[in-house]
């Protein structure tokens, strides 16, 4: 049976780390996600107001996070994956803030994931499509990033995984950086033989991909063994609402309009064996707090449900 | 590059004198041969089923030797007021079909609407794909024998068909489809053409699928290249399928369309085919009694697409050039373009700004444009187009004077130069 994850945000908190852990384990769970990015928030750096969290020292991180590792050890919760804040480079930003994300932020951020002995760190990519005018361009630069970091990986045998993103037209959430299987497969093959390890892997994320209207089952299996964590979580195709899945709904037969079938088609195609993970935190927030455990039992009761269909 | 105009929401096809004669007053000189004006995807949901005989206008459906009968009078209107058909649809299938069983009489309808295609001179006929019922894994094979089935027919009546960009639906929700792949669809093009030894099959590439996917459609245009002929120009707010007129779905004074990947893409492969514009909805809603003007404006939108895509066309077209402004438009020209097409120099209207350097270029007085060669032209990079192509009108300038624009430039600087509306 595939394990059960979520996100620990809304759940892990700094004050007791180990209730949140604890919670998760009473309700299903044998995996976390844990929120790295919940430390320097995107809305925060959008507005170059950058806090100085990640001015500590590395000791000071690991000391920071040494309740939350032991709680996650207590409660039996294995932090299988985690999120490195983002963005990584600000477009209108200030040369010292790219800087800092780059030299400071993210090798810290890799520090942390190897104190918590997470396999895994999900990235975005850069959002420059618009500026230098083609996808191929922008990842270049995501490229640079990576290689930046990729030594620190493979030293710490860690796998930084791309995930598929979004970007805003008018509102709209169109395709952003990494919504093309076949160039991710390519791109992840050449970088894995370039540093003769496995430094680079997939994070899919269901709703993002909902949103751009990718044929699930089609992008799981072309990126087959190189897909290596999730992001699972609902939406009605029009806003990242990181919602429950089957939550959603277009026609008057109430059949749910996520492809569900195909997201369990393309895992059992490619023979998924790690964490089922929900990026689910604003569920949390929507129902009443005094609900939260029976919200976390019923995402694991889903998670139970697609581990079922997929082995 | 041809501009054609889907008649659909504007022509009534069993009298279609009025909607003809107002798409050729706005200067439309191509008209889409819509198959499912007559043959809709509804009519072919009752097709087979009791109540169709109490349908209108389904004989076509149930008939494909009455599409003739039943296109004649939109046929014989536009012979009449010389309008012509560079493009054609088939009929085709609801995205949410459940009937497989009508792929026979699709194929059927295609072999009639390539013979009327073949009487009316219409050089392209997008036929989609056949989808539902077929699995995943045959779905290439499918198509493959279909369209090699039709081939012979085209190939006598000169038609090239065209595939198309497919949505699919998820209960309602449309994502991504047959052909929605760039790479994949250049495949089958190529895979189809080489299997007959001529180009037989092209693309039709539509804007209001990629759009209600969120597909980059830079990505989409440069994988699939010359092998686009028509490009499908829809708006939509990229979650219901609608055709509404480009730049009129909006959001908080945004289009809802990337319409800056898609001329970006068409750009750089310097598409020169069929510009289709569909606003089909949006004329439906409007009153008859607006609908000309609104036929005028769409034609403006369909030639500014045409304008935005051929830009660097129009550059090439002259052998000096000279720019009017020395702004953010200014430099997004010499960013993207100062290094193919060098102008002499750039003038402006500020005198601050005489006898300084600005992006490499000389800043001079206008008055500098009277002793420029005949054959230079005037680029005018600043918004206040019309206001400055009088002014050098009334200076006696006699070069020919073009407007530059850079909403839509291949590259864009991180940031614009805060004087920039002041230079």
């Amino acid at each position: 049976m595939l394990q059960i994850g979520v996100q620990t945000k809304n759940i892990v908190n700094d004050k007791c780390p180990q209730d949140g852990f604890q919670m998760l384990k009473c309700t299903g769970f044998s995996c976390a996600d844990f929120s790295l990015n919940g430390y320097l928030l995107n809305t925060d750096l959008y507005r170059a107001n950058v806090n100085k969290f990640f001015d500590q020292s590395v000791a000071e991180l690991e000391q920071f996070f040494l309740p939350h590792k032991k709680g996650a050890e207590a409660a039996g919760i294995t932090i299988n994956q985690m999120h490195m804040p983002y963005p990584i480079y600000v477009p209108t930003g200030k040369k010292e803030l790219n800087d800092y994300l780059w030299n400071e932020m993210a090798p810290k951020s890799m520090a942390v994931c190897k104190f918590f002995e997470c396999s895994y760190i999900v990235i975005h990519g850069f959002k420059l499509a618009r500026y230098l005018g083609s996808e191929e361009a922008e990842w270049e630069q995501t490229e640079k990033f990576i290689d930046s970091i990729a030594p620190i990986a493979k030293e710490m045998g860690i796998t930084i995984c791309i995930e598929n993103l979004y970007d805003s037209v008018g509102g709209h959430l169109v395709e952003g950086p990494c919504c093309n299987a076949k160039k991710a497969v390519e791109r992840i093959d050449r970088i894995n033989d370039k540093y003769h390890a496995e430094v680079l892997g997939f994070c899919f994320d269901t709703g993002h991909a909902n949103l751009v209207g990718i044929d699930f089952e089609d992008f799981i299996t072309t990126l087959n063994h190189r897909l290596k964590v999730l992001h699972i979580h609902d939406n009605d195709g029009k806003s990242d609402l990181h919602q429950i899945p089957f939550t959603f709904s277009k026609t008057r037969e109430n059949t749910s309009s996520t492809d569900w079938d195909g997201f369990l088609a393309g895992l059992k195609n490619i023979r998924y064996k790690g964490v089922l993970n929900f990026e689910t935190a604003p569920v949390l927030t929507c129902f009443p707090d005094d609900m939260k455990e029976d919200i976390l039992e019923f995402i694991g009761k889903i998670g139970r449900y697609f581990g079922g269909r997929v082995v | 590059m041809i501009v054609s105009c889907f008649p659909t929401g504007i022509v009534n096809f069993e009298r279609p004198g009025q909607g003809i004669a107002d798409i050729k007053k706005a200067g439309f000189t191509d008209v889409v041969l819509d198959f499912s004006m007559c043959c809709t995807d509804a009519d072919l949901e009752y097709v087979g089923k009791k109540d169709i005989r109490r349908r209108k206008k389904t004989f076509a459906a149930e008939n494909p030797k009455e599409l003739y009968e039943a296109m004649a009078p939109i046929l014989t209107k536009c012979q009449s007021e010389k309008v012509a058909f560079s493009f054609a649809i088939a009929p085709h299938l609801r995205r949410d079909t459940q009937r497989e069983e009508l792929n026979g009489l699709l194929k059927e309808l295609a072999e009639e609407c390539i013979r009327i295609c073949g009487n009316v001179d219409c050089r392209y006929l997008v036929v989609r794909p056949l989808f539902f019922g077929i699995p995943e894994d045959a779905v290439w094979n499918v198509n493959k024998e279909f369209y090699l089935s039709l081939e012979p027919l085209a190939k006598e009546n000169n038609v090239m068909l065209l595939l198309e960009n497919q949505c699919k639906s998820v209960n309602g929700h449309l994502v991504r489809g047959i052909c929605s792949d760039g790479r994949t669809a250049a495949e089958w093009v190529d895979c189809l053409n080489a299997e007959i030894g001529e180009e037989r099959f092209g693309f039709c590439m539509d804007v209001g699928g990629c759009n209600l996917c969120g597909q980059n459609m830079y990505d989409f245009a440069s994988e699939l290249g010359s092998r686009i002929k028509a490009v499908i120009l829809r708006d939509c707010n990229g979650s219901d399928e609608n055709s509404m007129l480009p730049f009129t779905c909006v959001n908080k004074r945004s289009s809802q369309t990337d319409w800056l990947n898609l001329i970006r893409g068409l750009r750089e492969v310097g598409f020169d085919g069929l510009l289709v514009v569909d606003f089909s909805d949006t004329a439906a809603t409007f009153s008859p009694i607006l609908r000309p003007a609104l036929l005028r404006l769409a034609k403006e939108v369909a030639d500014y697409f045409k304008w935005q895509i051929g830009l660097e066309n129009l550059l090439k077209k002259y052998p000096s050039v000279v720019l009017f402004g020395a702004g953010n438009m200014c430099r997004n020209y010499m960013k993207c373009y100062g290094e193919k097409y060098p102008p002499l120099f750039t003038c402006d209207n500020n005198k601050a700004l005489w006898g300084t350097s600005f992006c490499g270029l000389e800043v001079k007085p206008p008055e500098n444009l009277l002793d420029i060669p005949g054959d230079c032209a005037v680029f005018i990079c600043n918004i206040y187009y019309r206001e400055i192509e009088r002014q050098l009108r009334d200076m006696g300038i006699k070069n020919p004077i073009e407007y530059f624009n850079d909403e839509y430039m291949p590259t864009f600087y991180f940031d614009r130069l805060e004087d920039g509306g002041n230079r």
